[in-house]
């Protein structure tokens, strides 16, 4: 609600100038309509009045003051202060003295804005005129015998006469309907549709043509149930209605800005999971309540289970607890009862026998819950995987009634209590606290979590001994090096030379090209996939320095210039920078005028052309070393080497050579002097670290092995004595460990001070300060105390608020479960709860019918729309019930029955049924749905033969729609996360989604015909008909695509349009020179049918 | 309540004319609002969906919705605070002002993320960070971080004494749909509009967004996603999801392959007579072809002159951008589409949001906006079009007249400034005011919902006949016109 009093103060004003309103609006009527004796209607003019604003407080509900006015002769009898109206007398009315008075305190309605001046005004009149009402006038019914309120009796099946109708306890009631209402049902859809439809209604998916044609032939009695019982059993029956469960129970993956979670949960897939395995599975409906609401209580251990309370992980929210909270009582309520406590948040519901101080009694139930993420076996970094799932943390935190809604006023007088609605108290609702077996509060305890850890230690361990093995070779070749170098010339000798400046012939001959010497240097102008190089007129020495600077100009496409060596017309090999868009350093090799280019011999790196770059390059023996401006580039062990000539080179290439220089190595040549003493240090520092690390490990490994010794004794109830020694011996040893990681810590910095410079040093500096800090206050905890050691965690409890920090996530677990929730559903997932069942089966049916029995599905309360068929309803939700709340046993009765199988067309209906019931509330026709985004993009994809029927696991990123073919349900939903394509078709929305809408808008045409799926999905379905059999001619195609897409036969009509446009389309590919025309048009004539309207609609 | 907008769907009666001509823009979903909102009980026979038609005769036929992300500072752009400057350094309670925290007068704030370091109070006064000038025949003084507006001044109706109640970027949702983030979600003003009048383009969407969203994408909420904005990129090649095939199919060819699609589905027809969503599938198709045609067009400006581009800025890299969302704005109005929303200033609060650097963070965004929404306002007026299209700026919440950190503002709900032009609005006046402080509006203060009584009325529609069956709107979500700055 808008909260009062804010629309006030700034009107005023405008309400001094209305107040006249009231005055001026009775003179008028008292002399013209009061003397033309113009009468007040009390059932259309005052009635409507009192039911919005006044029936809450003094109706059937609540009787406030013994005041009822939900009659006219209530109101004239009053309450405990009397009349209250005198017929007549409107001055001497309490009803409107009280609801005209000026004092807030005094005024009615006490909530939200008062009466409108003319309200006031016509209720005066009405008094006036002698409050005059019809004498039969009802009293507003008593909320006990609402309908939904009653648990609901197995209704006796009506008795008719029709054999075909008589089969099925559905098909009796909805035939009872059609008698009572005199509406003749249409007949039976054809087989192939029926097929279709029962296949998208259960797993999603469209029948193959040779499952069309099987079931065609299939003449025997069980044809039908075959199918069912077939699709029942078939895994993608769990991904086709887990998704409408998590479409109502909200599913969504965690969002927030950027990193920061806010909503929901990370890796709330395992959720998904079990809904999808608890379907498959056909668990009891009463169960998986039960497991969502309270698995963390029922099964504290069994991870299986706990998977399902990521009903609850998945409404978290960072921010503010009553948001949460209020989340958790509206849906709860919503989802399993169809009940609207949210609107009893503030006030008292105004329809439903349901308090304020209900709502917060439903809260409490939830008050002590958390979300936290618990570690699974083999994965110890929670980023990657975790469970998300629920326990209780705040087992004292107490609930309290806010006054008005407002979570800035808790009325702190009284502690409210979990409890349900008084009008649905089955019996008294025992809560009682459950003591959860120590890996329920410790996960880290599980043998598979410690192995997690221990895991971790031993490759921390195994990395730090191969790095103290490298350090230590590291050393070795330092010493080695410096060894070898010693007395080593230093000088290159130059051999050849050129600036560019003038022609060199003496040292070149061009081979190809378009040469120019200009003020900046040699260039080469031509381009084309071909070398243009010039050629050195003698050979290079077997060991040389070559050193060049040149500019790419331009090129075609590869933009390619180097130099090469080793060089004649059938072998060389060559250094070059390529400008193309995937611009590199390449090494190509030539071996009788063959070119490799090996990639070791490639570096990525940007190269632009107009800038000028620099090639120094060293061949020594085998070794190649490229130095590209200056920096070491690329390194490259040549296979072979030869005597030859060297030469300058480009390849679709312009380019600008500015100078080159070519140098004699001495056989003894070391390119870079060795510093040895710097180096020498650099090794030992190095080698210091890597024996502190390998030393932490050790330590870790160690502190980890006595903290499981403790963990083990202290819950294993071990005698205090021993006890004591094994908790001192574990927080020695984590105290070893952290000293041991301080140490390697100051020998990281000791390492980092000698040898970083600038920035990078002083960065070093401060993470070695913060590290420092971090690791000083560990050991503060672990120092000097018996209790505190390094305890496995193995769960990270979720922010409770955005200034938590990681600190608030270590505290303990509590011991014990409240219970509250475990009570909460089995009251719920009772038999004799009136309205689970119901709520249930409703929406079952809603799913297979295309409408529901009671149109507001979550609303089943006085102020929703009343069932069509209440004794069919009844029915269905007891026989839900005597099952075993068996969903699949109701898919079946449903989908077998009769009515499941009429035409949904109108065509040829009588007049009286369309006159009668053109909505079709009585099913005597099928109802067309259109199918869900899922099943749309999953059918296109199957047709296609493009589905990838892998379940489960992590979901998937939505940009990844055109190359990942999984089911629908597996990528990522959020209010984030948004899949275009679905979205278009109305995607569940992720706060609520009872039902979804089933719009049609322009947008969903174009992504229809325009998106990838559709147009390379066409394309795949039609390389399957062409490569079976019957589809040679025009005709044969069209048949097969109608049955295959649509699962009808064509017309004629159909027929003799889809191949004038075949021809057409056949005309247009030719005129195009498209390569198989045929193909071409059979695509479009395919693409054409995902468009139909009886594509996307079940018929 | 209860939640209708899932059960915006199937089964409607036979479609009306209205049902073409009225929903023609953006689906066809109304129908099914009102026959099932029936057949659920909640609404009576005498209910009847809106008729597309105005309720009285309109001043305004299109609206331009600006709506700056982050919030602007009031006292920097049109709602001049000397005092500021004056008391710089010094706290609220130290100058003569100290009253306007009177805890009192802070209520009306509603906090959703407690402990929220930012929408807090801050003391210490912060002084103006650019100057003011007076301009056009009213003399209103406008800073200088909008000269070329400031020029426009005479075409403005500026409405100084805005407040709302969210101390947080959700405000930015109370401003399109009038309610707190804390009640939930309610169609926004884009979408009452896009329900309540018809289309006057067969051709183009009726709502339309460019630019980054605001936290919701959903306009419509319980009206349905048919009256959700259609999101459209100044892209020619690809102005709309899905607006291009994404293969290689030719313009014959997909020409041949719709004619096919409309008469199989018109063969369809008979075998399932009177199915209103075949009927609308089939308009929704031929729309979609057209709309794939239309939309590029519109937003390809080849047929523009050099001369209007410039107005618009399209010749600087710091103004092109938003300049040519506001003169595809323009020629979206001049085609007949209702309401044009254009959002500016990305990021996840919104670029306005300088708790720090506010003065480089306001010349900046400032400088992208400017010139173009003065062009677009003298483009609009030399063609005749101001007369009856509005153009709305409009920002979440002002900000705080104490510094944040050294060089910032905070959020700050308590009073704002928005205007309106064109559509029978008056120019050249300033409406309402805050104290000296600009901290609360207090002479006519106007809740957010008063923008959207006011658009509604120009637009010649009674917000209360528009009504959702089993939805009730408060007085609050209607507003009040500002009859002040009507002409």
């Amino acid at each position: 609600m808008f909260p009062a009093g804010q629309g006030k103060s700034v009107d005023r004003n405008r309400l001094h100038l209305r107040a006249l309103l009231p005055v001026f609006l009775l003179l008028m009527l008292c002399c013209s309509d009061l003397c033309a004796a113009s009468r007040i209607d009390y059932v259309t003019q005052i009635k409507p009045i009192l039911v919005e604003r006044c029936y809450a407080c003094h109706g059937v509900l609540k009787q406030q003051g013994k005041l009822r006015v939900d009659t006219a002769e209530f109101l004239k009898q009053g309450g405990k202060h009397g009349a209250g109206l005198l017929a007549g007398n409107p001055d001497e009315s309490r009803l409107i003295e009280r609801v005209s008075a000026r004092a807030e305190d005094e005024r009615m309605p006490p909530e939200g804005e008062p009466l409108k001046p003319e309200q006031i005004a016509l209720i005066k009149l009405w008094v006036a005129q002698g409050a005059k009402a019809p004498a039969n006038e009802k009293p507003e019914a008593d909320p006990k015998d609402h309908w939904a309120f009653k648990a609901p009796l197995r209704p006796e099946v009506p008795k008719v006469k029709s054999r075909e109708w008589a089969q099925n306890p559905i098909d009796a009631f909805i035939a009872a309907g059609h008698q009572q209402q005199g509406l003749k049902p249409q007949g039976l859809a054809e087989k192939s549709l029926w097929l279709r439809r029962v296949y998208l209604d259960l797993i999603g998916l469209p029948p193959s043509l040779q499952e069309m044609r099987d079931f065609e032939a299939d003449n025997s009695a069980q044809a039908y149930e075959k199918v069912v019982d077939r699709l029942l059993a078939s895994p993608q029956y769990g991904e086709r209605w887990g998704r409408h469960f998590m479409d109502i129970w909200r599913y969504t993956d965690w969002y927030g800005l950027g990193e920061q979670l806010r909503y929901s949960q990370k890796h709330l897939w395992h959720w998904r999971d079990w809904i999808v395995e608890s379907l498959n599975k056909d668990k009891g409906y009463d169960r998986m309540v039960l497991e969502m609401l309270a698995g963390d209580e029922i099964a504290p251990t069994d991870r299986d289970t706990l998977r399902a309370t990521g009903f609850l992980a998945r409404n978290y929210y960072l921010f503010n607890r009553t948001t949460w909270l209020d989340d958790v009582v509206e849906h709860t309520s919503k989802a399993f009862l169809g009940i609207t406590m949210n609107c009893a948040k503030c006030h008292d519901h105004k329809y439903d026998p349901v308090t304020a101080k209900d709502y917060y009694a439903w809260r409490a139930f939830f008050e002590p819950y958390h979300v936290r993420l618990d570690e699974l076996p083999g994965e110890p970094d929670l980023e990657k995987n975790g469970l998300p799932r629920a326990y209780d943390v705040h087992l004292d935190t107490p609930t309290y009634l806010f006054v008005r809604g407002d979570e800035k006023h808790p009325d702190k007088s009284k502690e409210i209590a979990p409890m349900v609605p008084v009008i649905f108290k089955l019996r008294a609702l025992e809560i009682k606290p459950v003591d959860l077996p120590p890996e329920g509060y410790n996960p880290a305890l599980s043998a598979d979590i410690y192995q997690n850890h221990l895991t971790q230690a031993q490759s921390q361990l195994k990395e730090a001994r191969a790095a103290l093995e490298k350090a230590r070779e590291k050393a070795a070749e330092v010493e080695k090096l410096i060894e070898n170098t010693k007395g080593k010339a230093l000088v290159p000798l130059l051999k050849h030379q050129d600036d560019f400046r003038n022609p060199n012939t003496a040292l070149w001959h061009k081979i190809g090209g378009e040469w120019r010497y200009e003020a900046d240097g040699l260039n080469q102008t031509e381009t084309g996939s071909q070398r243009r190089m010039l050629r050195s007129q003698m050979d290079h020495p077997a060991d040389f320095r070559a050193k060049f600077r040149f500019k790419i100009t331009g090129g075609e496409k590869w933009k390619s210039t180097g130099f090469s060596f080793d060089a004649d017309d059938a072998h060389d090999v060559l250094v070059y920078l390529s400008a193309h868009s995937s611009s590199k350093l390449q090494v190509a090799i030539s071996e009788n005028g063959k070119s490799s280019y090996p990639s070791q011999g490639a570096f990525n790196r940007p190269v632009k052309t107009g800038i000028a770059y620099e090639l120094d390059i060293y061949v020594q023996g085998r070794q190649l070393t490229i130095l590209m401006d200056g920096e070491e580039a690329l390194s490259f062990e040549l296979p072979s080497r030869r005597p030859g000539r060297f030469q300058l080179v480009t390849f679709d290439a312009s380019a600008e050579f500015q100078d080159f220089a070519l140098y004699e190595l001495p056989a003894d040549f070391v390119r870079t002097p060795v510093d040895g003493e710097a180096r020498r240090t650099a090794s030992k520092l190095a080698l210091a670290t890597a024996n502190q690390n390998l030393f932490v490990a050790e330590r870790r490994l160690t502190a980890l092995q006595s903290a499981r010794q403790a963990d083990e004794a202290r819950f294993a109830g071990v005698k205090t004595d021993d006890l004591t020694a094994l908790l001192k011996r574990a927080a020695t040893d984590a105290v070893a460990w952290k000293i041991a990681e301080g140490e390697a810590l100051d020998a990281k910095h000791k390492e980092d001070s000698a040898l970083l410079e600038g920035k990078k040093k002083t960065d070093a500096s401060k993470k070695y300060q913060t590290a420092k800090m971090a690791i000083s206050k560990e050991l503060g905890r672990f120092k000097n105390s018996t209790t505190n050691y390094f305890q496995l965690r193995g769960s990270l409890k979720a922010l409770e608020g955005p200034d938590e920090t990681e600190e608030h996530r270590e505290l303990p677990f509590p011991a014990t479960s409240t219970g509250r929730r475990t009570a909460l559903a089995e009251w719920i997932a009772n038999e004799q709860n009136p309205l689970t069942a119901r709520v249930a089966v409703n929406h079952l049916w809603l799913r297979h019918f295309g409408q529901p029995l009671v149109p507001t599905v979550m609303d089943f309360g006085r102020r929703g729309a009343a069932p069509t068929h209440p004794e069919l309803l009844d029915w269905l939700a007891t026989e839900f019930m005597a099952s075993g709340w068996s969903m699949k046993h109701m898919h079946r009765l449903m989908v077998l029955s009769r009515t499941y199988r009429l035409s949904s067309s109108n065509a040829d209906a009588p007049k009286a049924s369309l006159a009668k019931d053109a909505e079709n509330k009585y099913y005597w026709r099928m109802n067309p749905v259109r199918m869900e985004a899922q099943a749309l993009r999953d059918s296109l994809l199957q047709l296609a033969g493009q589905l990838d029927l892998t379940m489960g696991g992590p979901t998937i990123n939505p940009e990844k729609e055109d190359t990942v073919f999984r089911r629908s349900l597996y990528f990522t939903h959020s209010k984030e996360d948004v899949h275009k394509f679905l979205e278009t078709f109305d995607n569940a929305n992720v706060l609520e989604c009872y039902r979804r809408p089933e719009s049609v808008l322009p947008q969903q045409a174009l992504a229809l015909s325009n998106s990838k799926l559709s147009m390379v999905a066409a394309g795949k379905l039609t390389e399957i008909f062409l490569k079976n059999s019957g589809t040679a001619s025009d005709d044969g195609f069209i048949r097969v695509a109608y049955q295959s897409i649509l699962a009808v036969e064509p017309n004629k009509a159909e027929l003799e349009a889809c191949g004038e446009a075949l021809l057409e389309l056949r005309s247009l590919a030719e005129k195009q020179g498209q390569a198989d025309p045929v193909k071409r048009a059979r695509a479009g004539l395919v693409h054409a049918l995902f468009n139909h309207n009886d594509f996307i609609t079940v018929r | 309540m209860n939640d209708f907008s899932s059960y915006l769907r199937r089964k409607q009666p036979v479609l009306s004319r209205r049902s073409f001509l009225g929903d023609i823009g953006m689906g066809f979903s109304s129908i099914a609002l009102a026959s099932l909102l029936k057949q659920d009980g909640y609404a009576t026979e005498a209910w009847a969906p809106p008729t597309g038609q105005p309720h009285f005769p309109p001043k305004a036929k299109s609206v331009i919705w600006l709506f700056m992300r982050g919030g602007v500072s009031h006292m920097e752009s049109f709602d001049p605070k000397p005092e500021l400057t004056k008391y710089a350094g010094k706290t609220i309670g130290e100058t003569p002002y100290k009253s306007v925290q009177d805890p009192d007068k802070l209520k009306k704030v509603r906090v959703v993320v407690v402990n929220d370091a930012n929408g807090k109070q801050r003391n210490v006064i912060y002084p103006l960070q650019t100057g003011f000038r007076k301009a056009g025949q009213s003399g209103i003084e406008v800073s200088d971080f909008f000269p070329h507006l400031r020029e426009s001044v005479d075409d403005l109706a500026i409405i100084r004494s805005m407040w709302t109640t969210d101390d947080n970027h959700g405000a930015q949702v109370q401003f399109h749909s009038g309610r707190h983030m804390l009640d939930g979600r309610f169609p926004t003003i884009g979408a009452w509009v896009n329900y309540g009048l018809g289309s006057l383009n067969e051709n183009l969407p009726q709502f339309i967004n460019m630019g980054p969203r605001f936290f919701d994408a959903r306009d419509g909420h319980y009206l349905g996603p048919a009256y959700d904005a259609v999101p459209l990129k100044i892209d020619p090649k690809a102005p709309l999801d899905f607006a291009k095939p994404e293969s290689d199919i030719t313009g014959a060819e997909q020409a041949a392959e719709f004619a096919l699609l409309g008469k199989l589905n018109r063969f369809s027809a008979v075998k399932y007579p009177q199915d209103p969503n075949l009927l609308a599938r089939i308009k929704a198709y031929e729309l979609a072809f057209r709309m794939q045609a239309a939309v590029p067009e519109v937003i390809k400006f080849d047929a523009e002159s050099e001369s209007v581009k410039k107005l618009y800025g399209l010749d600087d890299a710091a103004t092109k951008p938003f300049g040519m969302q506001l003169l595809a704005a323009r020629r979206f109005a001049e085609r007949g589409v209702r309401f044009i929303q254009i959002q500016h200033g990305d990021g996840a609060a919104g670029a306005w949001d300088a708790h720090s650097g506010l003065k480089n963070n306001h010349t900046k965004l400032a400088r992208e906006v400017d010139k173009p929404i003065a062009g677009l306002l003298q483009d609009l007026k030399q063609r005749g079009m101001l007369e009856d299209t509005m153009v709305v700026f409009a920002t979440e919440f002002g900000r705080t007249p104490g510094s944040q950190g050294a060089d910032g503002r905070d959020h700050h709900p308590y009073g704002f400034s928005v205007w309106m032009a064109g559509g029978g609005i008056k120019g050249g006046i300033a409406h309402g005011s805050t104290d000296e402080l600009g901290f609360h509006a207090t002479e006519h203060p106007h809740y957010v919902t008063d923008v959207h009584a006011t658009i509604m009325h120009q637009l010649g529609l009674d917000s209360r006949k528009l009504e959702v069956p089993g939805r009730k709107r408060l007085d609050v979500d209607h507003g009040h016109v500002i009859q002040d700055i009507l002409a």
